[in-house]
């Protein structure tokens, strides 16, 4: 019984204290002297491991940064789609650099940074050959994709595509290696950067126009969106593309020129 | 219909209990293709299991070393390495040998990932299978064997018609755990993107952001199923009992 | 379900016949091994090591054309190292998952023998509700709904992809140990609590004293085996975003993208669980045997 009672006092000590979270962000991250922020392992150029397992790309050196514009040490976190935004409600992480599209239903989960920092669509890589050139082609096909995507079910609403959705990049590219798919559904950012450099990818191509751009937005929780935290980050993004860093540092990432970065620039100087 | 999804929208817009496969046709759509395709999945697994077991069990007896070795090689390889990893190595490598050459020129593979699902699923309860009918075997007495063979029946027939039915009453309680197991077991098909009900779920909760809803409902899913096919073995205990043998 | 198959040998006293030389005499080879026990052993375990090695160097014959390629042994022994690493994870989520599971299960199937009628049906509730839902379920329910921290009495104790990890997987095995442990406490003939009774112990002492340390050896194979189980699960917290070595493997699939690599790398790391977990199971056995005897 003693157990019991423990155990029920446990679980409600749990449910208690998970609403909890600290009155200022900010103030914390600059207590804590270092920044937790959710980076994608496994898209490169933006987020991927090198040779020696550090997590590199053009989103770490944003959120590097962010680090250095606060004043503390930078941790990095891997996310993937499914886990992002569950990870900051929860406040494993403080920040989201992942690639995140931002749209509607987004915003009433988690607080998206305005101005966005980037900007990317949807795009298929298949084998040369496959016949496939309008997005059309795709009815009644299997398409590999990435689970929570945010363009998943619109390609699977729109062109009747049977969406097989696996949790991470590597799977999802070994199901369109070995021929489960007829392509491979992902951010037109990813297939161009792959496609440019990986020689593994010499007999694939990208057959479509890109759909569905959306802008990229960094993320802070919801309930900080409008608190000193939220206009630290709005003021960095903002610098970002003023100073032309953006642009900057996505060349030096050997990423192709983004038209995004460009427009931002112009707009916001 | 209408009041139904009237009430789920009331209970989002009321209390924040976003239950989209109440009042989101698309997502319903999904979600009940999800509990099919777990069904499906679970009773053909359950049944090439079953062959699996009965047929490795009958081979285990037979004269033939050989064989013995071999349906033993087959039960420690699958009872002691991890099933997700047996089913990976089946989707992402031996798919990836086995495959013909689609009407575009392009290569496509034989089985599809449906296909692998139950097909390592089986081999993995399968494995379970032969060593709980075997066991069940064991406890037929031989003079039931002695008889039949007095009867004139060969080993095959012995084996059909008298120790199998004998034998499965015997091992219906650990069969049922094993049976049990299989259909837990049937959420692995997640990994290779077979859309059962957790990868149905979870497209939802990665679309519609309601995570904490869609997993009470998946718990929930599961159970009921685990619940009906422990219903269904019991009836089956029940139909095969053998009258004054136990209580 | 059990029940209605064996007759009960709780309700007869061990003491008629228990004598050993009342017992018939049995030839102890005939009855001690088993078809598949005698076919296994080391030799045989190594002869399935060759089996593996051969598949592999057969692979590299097989492609000895294309000189300039790295042999798939050479490219396996060059990810050995962390793998190796990713294994040892797996390992030690596994007996941590286990530590954590068996304490839980053990209360929890002493409350599930419990006089009072609440305490025992909620028990039996808590038991049967984690022990029919999937592991991978509960995993996804950990990982995505415990929070990163929890603040208990001002203090932060932090809660990492890991060690929730941990404590998804140790939930089924609080339930089976929950199980197994009601079945074990069960199993005690009632003489032994009614003599404990008549010496004036309490049911508490009872307990603690005399029916608990008998249970052990009764528990001992079932928890062995669940070990062996648990560690053939902890490849699913992969699939949940927690670094093992399934994510490791297919990273290293993924850099070399090779698909002669796909069949050799996925046998390599199946082999490891089964050198690991073989001798598990081959002890539970033995121990099963030799305990059953004794009843």
């Amino acid at each position: 019984m003693k157990i019991l009672a423990q155990l029920t006092f446990g679980a409600a000590a749990l449910v208690l204290s998970a609403g909890i979270a600290s009155a200022d962000k900010l103030e914390d991250i600059t207590a804590a002297g270092k920044i937790v922020v959710g980076v994608k392992q496994d898209y490169r150029p933006w987020g991927y491991l090198d040779s020696d397992g550090n997590i590199v790309g053009l989103e770490i050196d944003l959120a590097k940064d962010v680090a250095d514009k606060l004043g503390v040490a930078v941790e990095l976190v891997p996310v993937v789609s499914s886990n992002r935004m569950e990870f900051l409600q929860q406040g494993r992480i403080d920040l989201i650099i992942a690639t995140m599209g931002d749209n509607e239903k987004r915003r009433k989960v988690v607080g998206m940074i305005e101005p966005n920092y980037y900007a990317g669509g949807a795009n298929v890589i298949a084998p040369k050959g496959s016949g496939l050139t309008a997005w059309a082609d795709l009815d009644g096909k299997d398409v590999c994709a990435i689970q929570g995507a945010y363009y998943n079910k619109q390609v699977a609403r729109d062109y009747s595509a049977n969406i097989v959705a696996f949790a991470g990049v590597p799977e999802a590219t070994a199901a369109l290696a070995n021929g489960s798919c007829v392509g491979f559904v992902y951010d037109n950012t990813w297939i161009e950067s792959q496609l440019a450099s990986d020689a593994q990818w010499a007999e694939y191509e990208m057959p479509f126009v890109t759909e569905q751009l959306q802008p990229w937005a960094i993320a802070v929780p919801l309930d900080e969106l409008d608190m000193a935290y939220g206009d630290k980050m709005r003021d960095i993004v903002t610098d970002w593309h003023k100073s032309g860093f953006l642009i900057e540092r996505n060349a030096a990432n050997g990423i192709a020129d983004n038209p995004f970065l460009q427009e931002q620039q112009d707009r916001l100087k | 219909m209408e009041s139904f999804e009237a009430f789920f929208s009331w209970l989002y817009s009321d209390h924040g209990i976003n239950l989209t496969i109440g009042y989101d046709s698309y997502d319903r759509g999904r979600f009940l293709d999800g509990v099919w395709t777990t069904i499906k999945l679970s009773v053909l697994s359950i049944l090439f299991s079953l062959i699996i077991g009965a047929v490795g069990a009958w081979v285990q007896g037979s004269p033939l070393r050989i064989l013995r070795v071999f349906i033993g090689f087959f039960i420690a390889f699958f009872r002691n390495t991890p099933p997700l990893v047996q089913l990976y190595f089946f989707y992402f490598a031996v798919g990836t040998v086995l495959r013909v050459t689609g009407e575009n020129g392009l290569p496509q593979p034989l089985v599809s990932n449906f296909g692998w699902a139950v097909i390592s699923l089986s081999l993995f309860a399968g494995a379970l299978n032969v060593e709980i009918f075997r066991s069940g075997i064991e406890a037929v007495p031989k003079s039931t064997i002695e008889a039949s063979e007095a009867l004139g029946f060969n080993r095959l027939q012995t084996y059909a018609y008298i120790v199998l039915p004998l034998a499965v009453r015997v091992a219906l309680p650990s069969l049922g755990t094993n049976l049990v197991n299989l259909v837990k077991t049937t959420t692995l098909a997640y990994a290779i993107a077979v859309p059962e009900i957790l990868y149905a779920s979870a497209q939802i909760w990665s679309d519609e952001l309601n995570v904490r809803e869609m997993m009470n409902v998946l718990l929930l899913s599961y159970i009921g199923l685990v619940a009906i096919l422990v219903w269904v073995l019991h009836r089956w205990e029940k139909a095969l009992r053998i009258p004054g043998y136990g209580v | 379900m059990r029940a209605s198959f064996y007759p009960k040998t709780r309700s007869t006293p061990p003491v008629k016949g228990a004598l050993p030389v009342l017992l018939p005499y049995r030839s102890p080879q005939a009855t001690q091994l088993s078809l598949h026990e005698k076919l296994f052993n080391g030799w045989t375990v190594l002869a399935l090591m060759l089996g593996f090695a051969w598949i592999m160097v057969q692979q590299v014959w097989a492609q000895s054309g294309a000189a300039q390629q790295a042999s798939v042994p050479d490219i396996l022994l060059k990810w050995t190292p962390v793998l190796l690493k990713g294994f040892g994870f797996n390992v030690l989520i596994s007996i941590l998952s286990m530590a954590i599971g068996t304490v839980l299960g053990v209360g929890l199937g002493i409350l599930q023998v419990s006089p009072v009628t609440a305490t025992r049906r909620t028990a039996w509730l808590i038991t049967q509700f984690f022990r029919n839902s999937p592991w991978l379920v509960l995993l996804f329910y950990c990982i995505l709904l415990i929070p990163f921290e929890i603040s208990v009495f001002g203090l932060d104790i932090p809660f990492p992809g890991w060690v929730k990890a941990v404590i998804g997987l140790s939930l089924p095995v609080m339930a089976y140990m929950s199980e197994y442990m009601r079945g074990a406490i069960l199993s005690i003939p009632s003489g032994q609590w009614e003599s404990a009774d008549s010496l004036g112990f309490t049911r508490g002492q009872t307990m603690r004293e005399v029916i608990l340390p008998q249970t052990v050896k009764r528990l001992a194979p079932s928890w062995m085996n669940l070990y062996a189980v648990l560690t053939m699960a902890t490849p699913l917290v992969s699939i949940v975003g927690v670094s093992d070595v399934m994510t490791l493997t297919r990273s290293a699939l993924a850099a070399e993208s090779r698909v002669d690599l796909l069949i050799p790398m996925y046998l390599y790391i199946l082999s490891w669980f089964f050198i690991y977990c073989y001798p598990i199971s081959r002890l539970t056995v033995r121990l099963e045997r030799k305990f059953a005897v004794k009843l």
